[in-house]
């Protein structure tokens, strides 16, 4: 598995985890009678402190990924040599061409699941849901169209683009 | 109407009479990842005029003798 592929099923995997975790705080705290479902003020406060979890999550998640990867180049390359080490590294994390246009490709797909969420948000308001349903499908798009997005940059590196 | 091509290359073989130069070997000379020269070998990837001349250019050889393309049918 190379860099980008271990690079992007982290973000996925943080991804789902705060998708769930979201959706077990937000929807429990409805169930439980804590917070009122038509309450846009809670569902907009939750997704905002979610998005910022999210952020320093990845941004936490990302530094480990990059030690671990240090220690086992370091590791494999057999030396105390830190250009020698250093190189490795960089080496393994070249971001060329095929990445960019992978990158381009999945992100356009991770683009239209999010934009068919935001269609399915307006239809529910046509349909007189509360418009908590449409916030929480805007939400819920943009997780699965990162996820989406993430799982097909994976089969593009796998498949070939 | 356009002709669908097929993209071969002989990094295999170059790679080989290299001193049997490994993929990592010529991702570094070429600046790119391995990933990257996998794909390209494998033909899971067509690179780009100027990656081609890239790799091309860490064997020492002209275009022509790491690419070639075959003509297929009408797209």
């Amino acid at each position: 598995m190379s860099y980008q592929e271990k690079k992007t099923g982290i973000s996925m995997f943080m991804g789902v985890l705060i998708l769930i975790a979201y959706c077990i705080y937000a929807f429990g705290q409805v169930r439980s009678g804590a917070a009122d479902f038509n309450d846009l003020k809670f569902f907009s406060a939750t997704m905002m402190i979610f998005i910022g979890i999210g952020i320093a999550a990845m941004i936490v998640i990302q530094v480990l990924f990059h030690i671990a990867l240090s220690v086992s180049v370091a590791v494999k390359e057999k030396c105390g040599d830190d250009k020698k080490i250093g190189k490795a590294i960089e080496a393994n994390m070249v971001e060329d061409e095929m990445d960019k246009l992978i990158e381009l490709k999945s992100g356009k797909i991770g683009f239209a699941l999010i934009g068919a969420g935001f269609i399915a948000g307006l239809i529910t308001l046509l349909f007189n849901c509360p418009p908590a349903v449409m916030l929480n499908i805007l939400y819920l798009s943009f997780g699965v169209g990162s996820l989406a997005g993430g799982a097909m940059s994976i089969y593009y590196y796998r498949k070939g683009v | 109407m356009a002709k669908k091509i097929k993209i071969t290359n002989n990094i295999r073989r170059l790679r080989f009479f290299s001193d049997e130069m490994t993929q990592q070997q010529l991702a570094e000379k070429a600046g790119i990842s391995r990933q990257t020269v996998m794909a390209v070998e494998a033909g899971k990837y067509s690179p780009s005029l100027e990656l081609a001349f890239l790799i091309a250019d860490a064997f020492g050889v002209p275009i022509g003798e790491v690419f070639a393309y075959e003509k297929g049918e009408d797209l």
